[in-house]
């Protein structure tokens, strides 16, 4: 467990976030410029903050009061940069070791080689940084932070510079090291998707001041029907491969099975699925005669209306978020509770490998 | 002849323990520069720059004024030595020091501005040290750099010839260098002699500067295979 209650006064900014992060996966939130960075920085200790207090686990990292300091390579946290910060001189093997040579024997937790199986990459670790794709350099700073061994993961927009068809791979990888690794993790991002994909809970952070702490759908959907501009939310879920025709394949999401475009992959192929919250159409009784291959039943679990767009959240086994406008939900008299149908294309679903 | 090669070997001599002197130098300011903020660091920039925009004459009378009996080093050296270091070749190796630092601290500037500060930031976060994060990470992402500056410098402090007479002299066997070979012998009017010391100087001067170049050739296309990453 970590707890901060940082003051950072800089000419051009101020930052002041007070809070208290479990061993899960959490994230903090908001847009560029609103002191996710800067945060994490002090957190890792490559910025000194102005006054206020860093815990973790019971070990004071810095006190301002108490003129405490301890310093960024003796803190056991991990930290992992949006394009990876890898070191280009080194072997993406001599890049893991690193960190984990510098560790007293009794120190080294976590054994590099079952990081690297874990993060897929044993076949390039003789490899240069500047011979990986985008997605495996992330995956080597995960594993190069990972073998420190840390108490904390901080990930500062780890997907930032990836395409869509690797974001959702490196979430399931994190996700793995989390459960494999039991290990905590803060994950800074200005993704609403990302966010509700892996945090269990999210911090908003807005022009240096956190704006609130829940649950991330609640607190970042509620944000976004109150009118922050964010991008636009997609529902991002691992799935299986199954049965597959000519011209389409199913993909099992939890208890769900959801019709795609046909896919070159394998039955049982391990995937993640994309799908836009403003891709899918809600329906209060069961539509007939539909072009539409996916019509799923569900139950609204939430709903986030404010002046601006509405979000809904479904529940038909996995969780889905819905985006309407408020016309559609008044008409449609949609209430928390109440039985819908989620209606979208094969073709509005997008299937990455995990 | 022979003379030649002792001018030679003490020119080689004076600029060896010059840059010995400007390597850690050069590299602890070039690091201020790049890397520190704080105040006065315009003030530091220009200092260090300063011989370079200064006729090398007045740099030699100011450290001539140093190293007198009047200037705190040439006290100290009186106190320890028993003599000053004025018109000894300690002071034609420090006048060729002072002279080449510019060019020194500019050429590590810039290599080490060529290596993403975030690495140093990271390879801390993994646990090294600043001293193990300097000798791990910087530097070896630096080197040809720092090479290519300490050659830059070889070269400057091989051909100074204004801050070194006025500060050392012209002492045939002592203080004589190349330049100041070729200038007395220019006076006295032996050109075949000046002529032969000069091939020298141009012999010497192409080596360091062929190394020079190709260094930096090397540099320039290791940063840009290192961002290509799209492969």
């Amino acid at each position: 467990m970590i707890s901060f209650d940082i003051q950072l006064n800089r000419p051009e900014f101020s930052l002041s976030a007070k809070g208290e992060f479990d061993d899960g996966i959490t994230a903090v939130f908001g847009p560029s410029g609103a002191g996710k960075s800067s945060l994490l920085n002090c957190l890792a200790g490559s910025i000194k903050p102005s006054d206020g207090s860093v815990t973790l686990g019971g070990t004071t990292l810095y006190s301002g009061s108490r003129g405490v300091w301890v310093s960024p390579e003796k803190r056991r946290i991990g930290t992992v940069y949006q394009d990876g910060a890898l070191f280009p001189h080194l072997s993406v093997r001599k890049n893991i070791e690193f960190g984990w040579k510098l560790l007293q024997e009794d120190q080294r937790r976590l054994d590099p080689v079952e990081i690297a199986d874990l993060l897929g990459l044993t076949y390039l670790l003789h490899r240069p940084p500047n011979e990986l794709s985008g997605g495996e350099r992330q995956r080597v700073a995960i594993a190069r932070a990972l073998a420190t061994s840390p108490a904390l993961l901080l990930l500062d927009e780890p997907l930032a510079s990836l395409d869509a068809a690797r974001r959702g791979s490196i979430l399931n990888y994190l996700k793995r090291v989390h459960t494999e690794f039991n290990m905590p993790m803060i994950y800074v991002s200005h993704s609403v998707s990302e966010v509700v994909s892996i945090a269990s809970s999210a911090m908003l952070l807005k022009d240096g001041v956190v704006k609130g702490f829940d649950r991330p759908s609640a607190l970042l959907l509620g944000a976004a029907s109150a009118g922050d501009e964010f991008e636009s939310f997609d529902n991002i879920l691992d799935g299986v491969i199954g049965d597959s025709t000519d011209h389409l394949t199913t993909v099992i999401v939890g208890d769900v099975n959801i019709s795609t475009r046909h896919q070159n992959k394998n039955l049982g192929d391990r995937v993640v699925v994309s799908l836009g919250a403003n891709q899918i159409i809600l329906a209060s009784s069961e539509p007939k005669n539909l072009s539409a291959r996916n019509i799923l039943k569900g139950i609204v679990s939430e709903i986030w209306s404010n002046t601006g767009k509405v979000f809904t959240e479904i529940d038909i086994g996995e969780k889905f978020i819905v985006e309407l406008t408020e016309n559609a939900l008044n008409d449609l008299g949609i209430a928390v509770g109440q039985n819908v149908f989620l209606v979208f294309k094969s073709s509005s679903v997008d299937v990455y490998d995990a | 002849m022979t003379s030649d090669i002792s001018v030679v070997a003490l020119s080689v001599q004076i600029a060896l323990v010059a840059t010995t002197v400007t390597l850690p130098v050069g590299m602890l300011l070039a690091w201020l520069l790049v890397r520190k903020n704080f105040r006065g660091k315009f003030v530091l920039d220009v200092f260090v720059s300063l011989p370079l925009a200064l006729p090398p004459v007045v740099v030699g009378y100011a450290l001539l004024w140093l190293v007198g009996t009047n200037g705190w080093i040439g006290r100290l050296s009186e106190s320890v030595f028993g003599s000053t270091l004025a018109f000894t070749w300690i002071a034609a190796a420090l006048a060729a020091a002072i002279v080449s630092l510019p060019l020194v601290v500019r050429s590590f500037a810039a290599s080490l501005a060529g290596v993403d500060p975030r690495l140093e930031v990271a390879a801390r976060g993994l646990g090294a040290g600043s001293i193990r994060t300097l000798l791990t990470i910087t530097l070896p992402l630096a080197y040809r750099g720092v090479i290519a500056g300490v050659l830059l410098g070889f070269v400057r402090a091989l051909s100074e010839f204004g801050a070194t007479i006025i500060v050392a002299g012209n002492i045939p066997g002592r203080t004589q260098t190349l330049p100041s070979a070729i200038f007395t012998r220019i006076s006295a009017g032996d050109t075949g002699d000046a002529w032969r010391l000069a091939l020298v100087s141009v012999v010497l001067g192409v080596i360091a500067l062929a190394v020079h170049n190709w260094l930096l050739k090397r540099t320039a296309t290791g940063i840009s295979s290192s961002n290509g990453g799209s492969r």
